[in-house]
Protein backbone atom coordinates (compact mmCIF):
# COMPACT_ATOMS: atom_id res chain seq x y z
CA UNK A 1 0.00 0.00 0.00
CA UNK A 2 1.16 3.32 -0.88
CA UNK A 3 1.84 5.98 1.46
CA UNK A 4 -0.85 8.26 0.33
CA UNK A 5 -3.32 5.55 0.63
CA UNK A 6 -2.21 4.47 3.91
CA UNK A 7 -3.06 8.12 5.00
CA UNK A 8 -6.36 8.16 3.28
CA UNK A 9 -7.57 4.71 4.86
CA UNK A 10 -6.20 5.84 8.42
CA UNK A 11 -7.82 9.07 8.36
CA UNK A 12 -10.99 7.29 7.35
CA UNK A 13 -10.70 4.31 10.02
CA UNK A 14 -9.87 7.47 12.10
CA UNK A 15 -12.66 9.23 11.51
CA UNK A 16 -14.76 7.49 14.59
CA UNK A 17 -12.27 8.73 17.00
CA UNK A 18 -13.27 12.56 16.38
CA UNK A 19 -15.20 13.56 19.41
CA UNK A 20 -18.44 14.64 18.33
CA UNK A 21 -20.26 16.65 21.44
CA UNK A 22 -24.06 16.25 20.80
CA UNK A 23 -26.73 18.95 21.13
CA UNK A 24 -26.92 19.11 24.55
CA UNK A 25 -23.21 20.16 25.54
CA UNK A 26 -23.13 22.47 22.46
CA UNK A 27 -25.88 24.55 23.67
CA UNK A 28 -24.67 24.51 27.87
CA UNK A 29 -21.32 25.80 26.37
CA UNK A 30 -22.76 27.99 24.08
CA UNK A 31 -25.21 29.35 27.23
CA UNK A 32 -22.17 29.81 29.24
CA UNK A 33 -19.94 31.47 26.61
CA UNK A 34 -23.23 33.98 26.15
CA UNK A 35 -23.47 34.22 30.24
CA UNK A 36 -19.94 35.40 30.72
CA UNK A 37 -19.34 37.92 27.75
CA UNK A 38 -23.17 39.49 28.28
CA UNK A 39 -22.48 40.06 31.84
CA UNK A 40 -23.27 43.76 32.69
CA UNK A 41 -20.13 45.00 34.35
CA UNK A 42 -19.56 45.90 37.90
CA UNK A 43 -18.66 49.45 39.32
CA UNK A 44 -15.37 48.33 39.75
CA UNK A 45 -14.82 47.03 36.37
CA UNK A 46 -16.05 49.98 34.84
CA UNK A 47 -13.74 52.20 37.23
CA UNK A 48 -10.50 49.99 36.29
CA UNK A 49 -11.41 50.02 32.60
CA UNK A 50 -11.65 54.02 33.01
CA UNK A 51 -8.80 54.08 35.30
CA UNK A 52 -5.71 51.64 33.27
CA UNK A 53 -5.65 53.98 30.13
CA UNK A 54 -5.94 57.43 32.35
CA UNK A 55 -3.04 55.84 35.00
CA UNK A 56 -0.91 54.48 32.12
CA UNK A 57 -1.43 58.24 30.42
CA UNK A 58 -0.42 59.90 32.99
CA UNK A 59 2.49 57.58 34.38
CA UNK A 60 4.16 58.50 30.31
CA UNK A 61 3.62 62.08 30.92
CA UNK A 62 5.16 61.97 34.13
CA UNK A 63 8.00 59.99 32.73
CA UNK A 64 8.64 62.27 30.09
CA UNK A 65 8.19 65.76 32.46
CA UNK A 66 10.66 63.79 34.61
CA UNK A 67 13.30 63.22 31.68
CA UNK A 68 12.41 66.71 30.44
CA UNK A 69 13.21 68.38 33.44
CA UNK A 70 16.38 66.51 34.24
CA UNK A 71 17.91 67.01 30.72
CA UNK A 72 16.48 70.55 30.87
CA UNK A 73 18.88 70.82 34.09
CA UNK A 74 21.71 69.23 33.06
CA UNK A 75 21.73 71.69 29.55
CA UNK A 76 21.76 74.84 31.62
CA UNK A 77 24.38 74.03 34.32
CA UNK A 78 26.57 73.13 31.63
CA UNK A 79 25.89 76.47 29.82
CA UNK A 80 26.77 77.85 33.27
CA UNK A 81 29.57 76.05 33.44
CA UNK A 82 31.01 77.94 30.31
CA UNK A 83 33.09 80.86 30.97
CA UNK A 84 31.68 84.26 29.63
CA UNK A 85 32.86 87.57 29.08
CA UNK A 86 31.04 88.64 32.22
CA UNK A 87 32.12 85.51 34.09
CA UNK A 88 35.81 85.93 33.33
CA UNK A 89 35.61 89.83 34.07
CA UNK A 90 34.15 89.35 37.74
CA UNK A 91 36.99 86.47 38.58
CA UNK A 92 40.16 88.04 37.06
CA UNK A 93 42.22 91.63 38.22
CA UNK A 94 41.99 93.79 35.83
CA UNK A 95 45.43 95.33 35.11
CA UNK A 96 45.49 98.84 33.64
CA UNK A 97 49.18 100.65 32.75
CA UNK A 98 49.65 104.08 32.54
CA UNK A 99 52.78 106.16 32.28
CA UNK A 100 54.89 103.27 33.58
CA UNK A 101 52.42 102.50 36.54
CA UNK A 102 50.49 99.01 36.46
CA UNK A 103 47.00 99.78 38.74
CA UNK A 104 44.88 96.38 39.71
CA UNK A 105 41.57 96.87 39.78
CA UNK A 106 39.69 93.93 41.93
CA UNK A 107 36.15 93.95 40.60
CA UNK B 1 -7.58 16.11 0.05
CA UNK B 2 -8.44 19.59 1.71
CA UNK B 3 -7.95 19.79 5.32
CA UNK B 4 -11.32 20.16 7.08
CA UNK B 5 -9.77 23.71 8.62
CA UNK B 6 -8.96 25.01 5.70
CA UNK B 7 -9.73 28.74 5.43
CA UNK B 8 -12.29 29.85 3.24
CA UNK B 9 -13.82 33.63 2.71
CA UNK B 10 -17.02 33.94 5.38
CA UNK B 11 -18.34 37.60 4.78
CA UNK B 12 -19.97 36.59 7.59
CA UNK B 13 -17.64 35.63 10.10
CA UNK B 14 -15.96 38.82 8.98
CA UNK B 15 -19.15 40.83 9.74
CA UNK B 16 -19.52 39.31 13.37
CA UNK B 17 -15.95 40.27 13.76
CA UNK B 18 -16.40 43.70 13.54
CA UNK B 19 -19.71 44.12 15.13
CA UNK B 20 -18.49 42.41 18.27
CA UNK B 21 -15.83 44.92 18.18
CA UNK B 22 -18.21 47.20 18.04
CA UNK B 23 -19.33 46.61 21.36
CA UNK B 24 -22.17 44.82 20.20
CA UNK B 25 -21.90 40.94 21.87
CA UNK B 26 -25.10 39.17 20.31
CA UNK B 27 -22.90 39.19 17.16
CA UNK B 28 -20.27 36.79 18.46
CA UNK B 29 -22.39 33.99 18.72
CA UNK B 30 -22.09 33.23 15.19
CA UNK B 31 -18.63 32.47 15.55
CA UNK B 32 -19.29 30.13 18.54
CA UNK B 33 -21.84 28.31 17.10
CA UNK B 34 -19.56 28.11 13.89
CA UNK B 35 -16.54 27.14 15.35
CA UNK B 36 -18.00 25.45 18.73
CA UNK B 37 -17.78 21.42 18.39
CA UNK B 38 -14.72 21.50 16.51
CA UNK B 39 -12.88 23.46 19.44
CA UNK B 40 -14.39 21.22 22.17
CA UNK B 41 -13.08 18.40 19.73
CA UNK B 42 -9.88 20.16 19.69
CA UNK B 43 -9.73 19.93 23.62
CA UNK B 44 -10.92 16.85 23.59
CA UNK B 45 -8.14 15.24 21.44
CA UNK B 46 -5.68 16.40 24.09
CA UNK B 47 -7.05 16.38 27.48
CA UNK B 48 -8.92 13.52 26.80
CA UNK B 49 -11.81 14.19 29.32
CA UNK B 50 -15.40 15.61 27.99
CA UNK B 51 -15.94 17.82 31.23
CA UNK B 52 -12.80 19.35 30.49
CA UNK B 53 -13.15 19.82 26.99
CA UNK B 54 -16.11 21.74 27.77
CA UNK B 55 -14.95 23.87 29.84
CA UNK B 56 -11.71 24.51 27.89
CA UNK B 57 -13.74 25.29 25.09
CA UNK B 58 -15.78 27.92 27.02
CA UNK B 59 -12.64 29.30 28.68
CA UNK B 60 -11.13 29.56 25.17
CA UNK B 61 -13.93 31.52 23.52
CA UNK B 62 -14.30 33.84 26.70
CA UNK B 63 -10.41 34.92 26.32
CA UNK B 64 -11.15 35.61 22.67
CA UNK B 65 -14.13 37.45 23.14
CA UNK B 66 -11.88 40.28 25.40
CA UNK B 67 -9.15 39.65 23.16
CA UNK B 68 -11.16 40.54 20.35
CA UNK B 69 -9.89 44.09 19.82
CA UNK B 70 -6.01 42.74 18.66
CA UNK B 71 -7.48 40.05 16.43
CA UNK B 72 -7.67 41.83 12.90
CA UNK B 73 -10.90 41.90 10.93
CA UNK B 74 -10.07 39.96 7.91
CA UNK B 75 -8.21 37.45 9.45
CA UNK B 76 -9.80 34.20 10.10
CA UNK B 77 -10.95 33.41 13.67
CA UNK B 78 -10.54 29.52 13.16
CA UNK B 79 -6.91 29.06 13.86
CA UNK B 80 -7.00 31.95 16.19
CA UNK B 81 -9.41 29.87 18.76
CA UNK B 82 -7.97 26.39 17.66
CA UNK B 83 -4.55 28.32 18.88
CA UNK B 84 -6.34 29.53 22.25
CA UNK B 85 -8.01 26.23 23.33
CA UNK B 86 -4.65 24.32 22.07
CA UNK B 87 -2.69 26.23 24.61
CA UNK B 88 -4.94 26.15 27.10
CA UNK B 89 -5.58 21.89 27.14
CA UNK B 90 -1.30 21.71 26.61
CA UNK B 91 -1.67 24.08 30.31
CA UNK B 92 -3.76 21.43 31.42
CA UNK B 93 -1.86 18.59 30.45
CA UNK B 94 1.34 19.74 31.94
CA UNK B 95 -0.84 20.42 35.13
CA UNK B 96 -2.34 17.56 35.24
CA UNK B 97 1.48 15.85 34.54
CA UNK B 98 2.98 17.67 37.59
CA UNK B 99 0.11 16.27 40.15
CA UNK B 100 0.64 12.68 38.32
CA UNK B 101 3.76 12.61 39.32
CA UNK B 102 2.96 13.66 43.11
CA UNK B 103 0.30 11.44 43.27
CA UNK B 104 0.43 7.60 41.63
CA UNK B 105 -2.89 7.06 42.91
CA UNK B 106 -4.84 10.04 40.78
CA UNK B 107 -3.28 8.80 37.83
CA UNK B 108 -4.66 5.56 37.66
CA UNK B 109 -8.13 7.21 38.38
CA UNK B 110 -7.40 9.62 35.67
CA UNK B 111 -6.70 6.77 33.05
CA UNK B 112 -9.99 4.86 34.02
CA UNK B 113 -11.66 7.92 33.37
CA UNK B 114 -10.02 8.68 29.53
CA UNK B 115 -10.99 5.13 28.65
CA UNK B 116 -14.71 5.94 29.76
CA UNK B 117 -14.85 8.86 27.77
CA UNK B 118 -13.93 7.66 24.38
CA UNK B 119 -16.45 8.15 21.57
CA UNK B 120 -19.23 5.28 21.61
CA UNK B 121 -19.15 4.88 17.77
CA UNK B 122 -15.79 3.69 18.05
CA UNK B 123 -15.06 0.22 15.98
CA UNK B 124 -12.57 -2.46 16.49
CA UNK B 125 -10.05 -0.81 13.44
CA UNK B 126 -10.24 2.79 15.15
CA UNK B 127 -9.78 1.36 18.54
CA UNK B 128 -6.64 -0.36 17.18
CA UNK B 129 -5.59 3.12 15.71
CA UNK B 130 -6.38 4.75 19.65
CA UNK B 131 -4.32 2.61 20.94
CA UNK B 132 -1.44 3.11 18.41
CA UNK B 133 -1.79 6.83 18.81
CA UNK B 134 -1.55 6.63 22.64
CA UNK B 135 1.54 4.91 22.31
CA UNK B 136 3.18 7.66 20.58
CA UNK B 137 5.32 10.02 22.20
CA UNK B 138 3.71 13.08 23.22
CA UNK B 139 4.42 15.47 20.73
CA UNK B 140 3.68 12.87 18.17
CA UNK B 141 0.86 11.95 19.46
CA UNK B 142 -0.45 14.86 19.27
CA UNK B 143 0.49 16.30 15.52
CA UNK B 144 -0.71 12.58 14.32
CA UNK B 145 -4.18 12.96 16.43
CA UNK B 146 -4.19 17.01 14.67
CA UNK B 147 -3.53 15.61 11.26
CA UNK B 148 -5.51 12.49 10.94
CA UNK B 149 -8.31 12.62 13.17
CA UNK B 150 -9.00 16.01 13.36
CA UNK B 151 -7.97 16.57 9.51
CA UNK B 152 -6.10 19.86 10.46
CA UNK B 153 -3.26 20.94 7.43
CA UNK B 154 0.63 21.23 8.21
CA UNK B 155 0.63 24.77 8.20
CA UNK B 156 -2.43 24.46 10.72
CA UNK B 157 -1.17 22.46 13.19
CA UNK B 158 2.04 24.38 12.93
CA UNK B 159 0.12 27.81 14.22
CA UNK B 160 -1.74 25.92 16.47
CA UNK B 161 1.44 24.56 18.42
CA UNK B 162 3.59 27.33 17.83
CA UNK B 163 6.04 25.08 15.79
CA UNK B 164 7.39 25.61 12.12
CA UNK B 165 5.94 23.55 9.28
CA UNK B 166 9.16 21.49 8.97
CA UNK B 167 8.63 20.22 12.65
CA UNK B 168 5.67 19.36 12.31
CA UNK B 169 6.17 17.30 9.20
CA UNK B 170 9.34 15.45 10.78
CA UNK B 171 7.05 14.80 13.76
CA UNK B 172 4.40 13.56 11.76
CA UNK B 173 7.16 11.28 9.87
CA UNK B 174 8.01 9.56 12.38
CA UNK B 175 4.53 8.80 13.38
CA UNK B 176 3.37 7.47 10.63
CA UNK B 177 6.00 5.11 10.34
CA UNK B 178 5.33 4.20 13.79
CA UNK B 179 1.78 3.72 12.98
CA UNK B 180 2.20 1.57 9.96
CA UNK B 181 4.53 -0.86 11.88
CA UNK B 182 1.96 -1.35 14.54
CA UNK B 183 -0.93 -1.23 12.24
CA UNK B 184 0.71 -3.21 9.60
CA UNK B 185 -1.97 -6.53 10.15
CA UNK B 186 -4.57 -4.11 9.37
CA UNK B 187 -3.11 -1.82 6.40
CA UNK B 188 0.00 -4.35 5.46
CA UNK B 189 3.93 -3.35 5.92
CA UNK B 190 4.92 -2.93 2.62
CA UNK B 191 5.39 0.22 0.22
CA UNK B 192 4.68 -0.55 -2.78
Amino acid sequence: MSEDRFIDRLREDARPLRFEPDAFMTTRVAARIRERIQTPATASQVLARWFRPLAASLSALALAATLGIVWIDRTSSDVQQQPTVESLSATNTIEISAAGDVYRVNP
Amino acid sequence: MKAAGAHEEDPLETAAIAETKNGRPEAYEYLVSKYLKRVISVAWGIVRNADDAEDLAQEAFVRAYENIARFRTGDPFGPWIYRIVTNLSLDVVKHRSRVRQEALSDMEEGERRDRADLPAKTNEIAARIESALQSLPEMQRLVARMHLVEEFSHTEIAGMLNLNEGTVRSHLSLARRKLREQLADVYGGSYE
